[in-house]
Formats: C-alpha cells, sequence, structure tokens
C-alpha cells in the first residue's frame, strides 16, 4: 500500500514521463542514438546501403591519418577560417559601431545589411557565381577591366577560389555579427562614454579602453560562433565550386559528402565526421560555457 | 558586476548628441561615404535583381545595365511556367510549417515536464538535452541517413521533417522561459481542480507566446533554408525543397555567362519569399536572434 505521499510521488513520475516521451522517444530515436550508431559505422568498412561490411575496428581512423586528400581538406578548412573570421568580425564590429552613431540610428542600413542572412546557400551562390563570373567574365571582371585591370578567374583560379567563397560568407553572413556587436553597444551606459569624455578621453582611446572591453563577451561569443561554423563551411563550396579547382576548396564537411555520398564509403566518412564531431563538441562546450557566464552580465 | 547592473538599471534611454545640432559639413561627408559604402555594397543583390529583369540580348551586349528597361519578365515566366518550382516551394513550406507544429508542441511538453513536475531522472534526461545541443548535425549526418534508407522514407515529406523536429535548443530556451513563469499561477489553476494537460495548455502556453512564435519563425527560416540534409535525403525531382531546387539550377550553371537572366531570375525567385517573410516578421527576428545567438 502506498502513503499518500508515496502515491503522489508515483502520479508525478509518470506524469512527467508522459509529458516527456513524445519528444525524448524521438531524441533518442534521431540524435543521441545515431551518435554512437555513427560511431559504430566508422568501426566498419561500410559501403552504400546494407551492402558490403565488413569490421575494421579503428581501420578508418588509420586510414584518416594517412590519407592526404584529408588533410588537405583539414588545411582548407583551417585556411577558410583564417580567411573569415577575423573578416566576419571586424567587419561586423565595424557596421556595429557605424550604426551605433546617432547619424545612422534609423533601422534601414540596419535592414540592409542583415538582410542577405535571411537568403538561402543558392541564392547567394548564384549570386556570386555571376558577380565573380564566369571565366572571365561578371560583374567584378566588368569593373576590373574599366581599371585597365586583366580578367581574373576568380573561381576557376587555385589562389582566388577559397578568398573569393570567404567573400561570399563575408557579405552573406556579417550582418548576423553585427546585430549582436550592435545589442552589445546598446548595453553600454551612456554615462561611462560620458564620464570618459569629461575626463579628457578622445574617441579612439574611448574605443581601445572602454567600448572594446566591454565588449568582451559578445566578442568572445561570435569568435566562438564562427569558428564553430567555419569549420561546417560547405553550402557554398557546393554551389559555388564543388570543392574545386583540383580541390583547393574541399573543405572536411565537403570531403565528408564526398566520400559518403559520391563514392558511398560510408563507414570512412563517418569516421572523418567522428573526428570532426568531437573537434566541434569541444568548441561547443567553451561556447556553452561562454553563454552561461554571458547570462550573468545581461 | 554589481554596480554595472545598477548604473544600467537607471540608464536614461540612449541620448541622441545630434538633436538640436545643426550639421556640419563633416556629417555630410561621413554620411555621404557611408551611402556610397552601402550602395556598393549591395550591389550584388541590386544588380542581380535588374539583370533577371533585362533580356538575354542586352546582357550579353552589356553586363552591367542598371537600367531595367527594355523591361521583360520572360525569365520569371519560363521558371514559374515549369511547374517544379510550384511544387519546390510547396515542399518547402509543407516541411517548414509542419516541422514548426511539431517541434513546437513535443518541445513545449518536454520543457513543461522540465520545469514543473518533479519525477525521478530529471536531471539526467536534462544533461542529455544538454550534450544534444552540441552534437552537429555533420555527427549525425550518415546514420540518420541510413536509418531512413531502411524504413524507405528517403524523397518522402516525413524524411524532411523529422531530423530536427526533437530539437534540445528549442527544449532548452523554453525551459528557461518557463521558468521565469511564476509557478502561483498553476498552483491557483490546480486549486480550482485543473489537470496537468490543462495548465499546459492554458496557462503557460498563452504566458509563452512571444518565445513560441520567435522560435516557430526561427525554424520555419532554418528549416526553409536547410542544406544538407535536404540535398542528401531528396534526389527526385519532384520531393526537392526549393533552396535544394535552386543549388540544381546553380549546378546547371557551369561557369558560363549564358542565360544568367534566367538564373538571377531563379535566385530571386528564391528569395523574394523570404525576403517577404523577413519583412513580415522583422521585430520577432532581431529580438529572437539575442534569444538563440548563443546557440547558433
Amino acid at each position: 500500500m502506498f502513503t499518500l505521499a508515496q502515491g503522489r510521488v508515483v502520479r508525478d513520475t509518470i506524469s512527467g514521463y508522459l509529458f516527456l516521451a513524445p519528444f525524448f522517444v524521438l531524441y533518442c530515436i534521431l540524435k543521441l542514438w545515431p551518435i554512437v550508431n555513427g560511431f559504430w559505422i566508422s568501426l566498419h568498412h561500410w559501403e552504400t546501403i546494407g551492402t558490403n561490411i565488413s569490421f575494421l575496428g579503428l581501420g578508418n581512423y588509420q586510414r584518416i591519418l594517412q590519407d592526404r586528400l584529408f588533410w588537405e581538406a583539414v588545411q582548407h578548412t583551417l585556411y577558410f577560417t583564417a580567411l573569415s573570421t577575423p573578416t566576419l568580425i571586424i567587419g561586423g564590429l565595424c557596421l556595429a559601431l557605424i550604426l551605433n552613431q546617432p547619424l545612422f540610428s534609423g533601422g534601414v542600413f540596419r535592414t540592409l545589411y542583415y538582410l542577405p542572412n535571411v537568403l538561402s546557400t543558392p541564392v547567394i551562390g548564384l549570386i556570386f557565381l555571376a558577380v565573380l563570373g564566369a571565366s572571365d567574365a561578371g560583374l567584378v571582371n566588368v569593373f576590373l577591366g574599366h581599371l585597365g585591370i586583366s580578367p581574373i578567374s576568380f573561381l576557376l583560379d587555385a589562389g582566388w577560389a577559397m578568398p573569393s567563397i570567404a567573400f561570399a560568407a563575408l557579405w552573406w553572413t556579417v550582418g548576423f555579427n553585427m546585430l549582436i556587436f550592435l545589442a552589445g553597444l546598446q548595453g553600454i551606459p551612456e554615462e561611462v562614454n560620458d564620464a570618459a569624455r569629461v575626463d579628457g578621453a578622445g574617441d579612439w582611446q574611448r574605443f581601445w579602453r572602454i567600448t572594446l572591453p566591454l565588449l568582451r563577451r559578445p566578442l568572445m561569443l561570435v569568435t566562438v560562433l564562427q569558428v564553430i561554423s567555419s569549420f561546417q563551411v560547405f553550402g557554398l563550396i557546393d554551389v559555388m565550386t564543388k570543392g574545386g579547382p583540383g580541390g583547393q576548396t574541399r573543405s572536411i564537411v565537403y570531403y565528408i559528402f564526398e566520400r559518403s555520398f559520391m563514392q558511398y564509403q560510408l563507414g570512412y566518412g563517418s569516421a572523418i565526421a567522428f573526428i570532426l564531431f568531437v573537434v566541434l563538441f569541444v568548441l561547443s562546450i567553451t561556447q556553452l560555457r561562454l553563454f552561461s557566464q554571458e547570462e550573468d552580465v545581461i | 558586476m554589481k554596480t554595472l547592473q545598477s548604473v544600467r538599471g537607471t540608464s536614461l534611454p540612449t541620448t541622441v548628441a545630434l538633436r538640436g545640432k545643426p550639421l556640419n559639413w563633416r556629417h555630410y561627408v561621413v554620411i555621404l561615404l557611408f551611402c556610397g559604402f552601402t550602395l556598393l555594397w549591395m550591389l550584388p543583390a541590386t544588380w542581380s535583381l535588374v539583370t533577371s529583369f533585362r533580356y538575354e540580348t542586352d546582357i550579353q551586349r552589356d553586363l552591367i545595365g542598371f537600367s531595367p528597361f527594355p523591361f521583360t519578365t520572360t525569365h520569371y515566366e519560363r521558371i514559374l511556367g515549369d511547374g517544379l518550382v510550384a511544387r519546390w516551394f510547396l515542399n518547402s513550406l509543407v516541411v517548414a510549417s509542419t516541422r514548426v507544429v511539431i517541434q513546437l508542441t513535443l518541445c513545449s511538453l518536454a520543457a513543461f515536464a522540465f520545469t514543473r513536475i518533479p519525477f525521478k531522472g530529471k536531471r539526467i534526461a536534462y544533461i542529455l538535452v544538454l550534450i544534444g545541443i552540441m552534437v552537429p548535425f555533420e555527427a549525425i549526418l550518415i546514420p540518420i541517413y541510413l536509418f531512413f534508407a531502411d524504413l524507405h522514407l528517403h524523397n518522402t515529406y516525413i524524411a524532411l521533417i523529422a531530423p530536427e523536429v526533437a530539437s534540445p535548443l528549442a527544449v532548452f530556451l523554453l525551459t528557461q522561459f518557463f521558468q521565469e513563469i511564476p509557478s502561483e499561477l498553476d498552483e491557483a489553476a490546480y486549486l480550482d481542480g485543473a489537470s496537468r494537460l490543462t495548465v499546459y495548455r492554458r496557462v503557460i502556453l498563452p504566458l509563452a507566446g512571444p518565445v513560441l512564435t520567435t522560435l516557430a519563425i526561427f525554424t520555419f527560416l532554418s528549416t526553409w533554408n536547410e542544406y544538407l540534409w535536404p540535398l542528401v535525403s531528396s534526389t527526385n525531382r519532384d520531393a526537392l525543397t526549393m533552396t535544394i531546387g535552386l543549388r540544381k539550377l546553380a549546378e546547371t550553371f557551369g561557369h558560363q555567362t549564358r542565360d544568367l537572366g534566367l538564373k538571377m531570375a531563379g535566385a530571386w525567385v528564391g528569395g523574394i519569399p523570404i525576403l517577404i517573410f523577413y519583412f513580415i516578421f522583422q521585430r520577432r527576428i532581431v529580438s529572437g536572434i539575442k534569444l538563440t545567438s548563443g546557440f547558433r
């Protein structure tokens, strides 16, 4: 026999599980189990669907260590990260600083710079295929032609392809960072700036001594977010270069995609994906910690 | 921290330094420069939009033309006249809105359990949810792909909708929000004899309206723009989403300038609906960025 209190505990537990179940069952099937399963698949030679499966142990991981294409993909991804992260942060910060001025406080500029963000990858890709062009035509090359500079095949040139994609990424997403920084700037009390002004601090000094230190958290947050999403770069590459020219823009995720869905080496693809997962997981934990600290301040 | 908070609490709305003062020539130079830069920055968008309304012969003769005259809508007619684009549009609409409804229902029920019902194993369940937030989709892409392949569900709405339906981020955000709702409100309802389900539907959900709307908009937008999953899951021409359908269009682009007007029209057929969506929900999107930015 249950006492009244025990009965209540049981009832609570049952209704708790009932409320949680619809979400949690699907969550286990579609998220938690696949993580484990993904690792399991990565231990196999696993081709397409159910055919030709054999256990390899850590064989795929050993193969990765010696895979030249994998290490190149890592390099390309790091190169993209090095190109896109600083430009996106500095660009977003500059825009936020400008738009935070009373002169530009209207929402028009903010909307204009944020707008590209809502467009999908192929829309951006299509636009930039046309802007950078088509072997030697394209909007930019027409301008260069007027300046007397011979046309550049941005997307077909090994040196230009990745910077071109990084530029498209900048155009696409800089508005997002701008909004985060703008929110941060608006959180800085006017009194702090006024006080500094009274003390004779110039604009430059106020930026370095007040604005930047107070923006430390949004800056760190944006940096981590940016690194995480740069590590996952895929869509723009898929639309604009398909990893080319000569594999020069093949990123890690693009390599996973190629191995798994073009060459049907699902086991090998899973192993690369698992390595990426571990790296991103560590980065995300950093992000989570930053985010929870963020809560305390605001 | 404490002092900063108290300062912030008392701070007046940011004063407009320029108010009352006449603008001097330096202001005009700055305004002009920044406007010029903005116009230049927006050029890819404006130029491609104008191009999509120009005749192919005009484009070939002169790539940069900013006059939309002579004006033509042939490119748009060709793209929309092909029933496929309408089909892709419909697919995206169905997939995105169904996912929004299911995701918000499941996740708000779970958040209700986490904030309102004491039960065994709650902590562990919640930690598992937090872990899920940090799992990138690439990590589960292949197992999920095989899972739906085994069920023969690729190229169906179910496969497009189901992943991300159980979104840990949504549960996390809703849990945070539900915690702020004072529990006195539901206590009162329970005293009136309400059941848990009634409290969830009549007390919590109405109060969570704003956060639910914001989440709905974000889920809709991110589902509409989703790339990797529909790319591997849907391969039949009829089963593509708008986003992946456009990718097909980009694929035929090659590296040629031929049919540029048509391609730009394609880009904007994909772009314009989402821009309209943005303008309708602009305010919520901007406030929602702050809500979700920690985890995007």
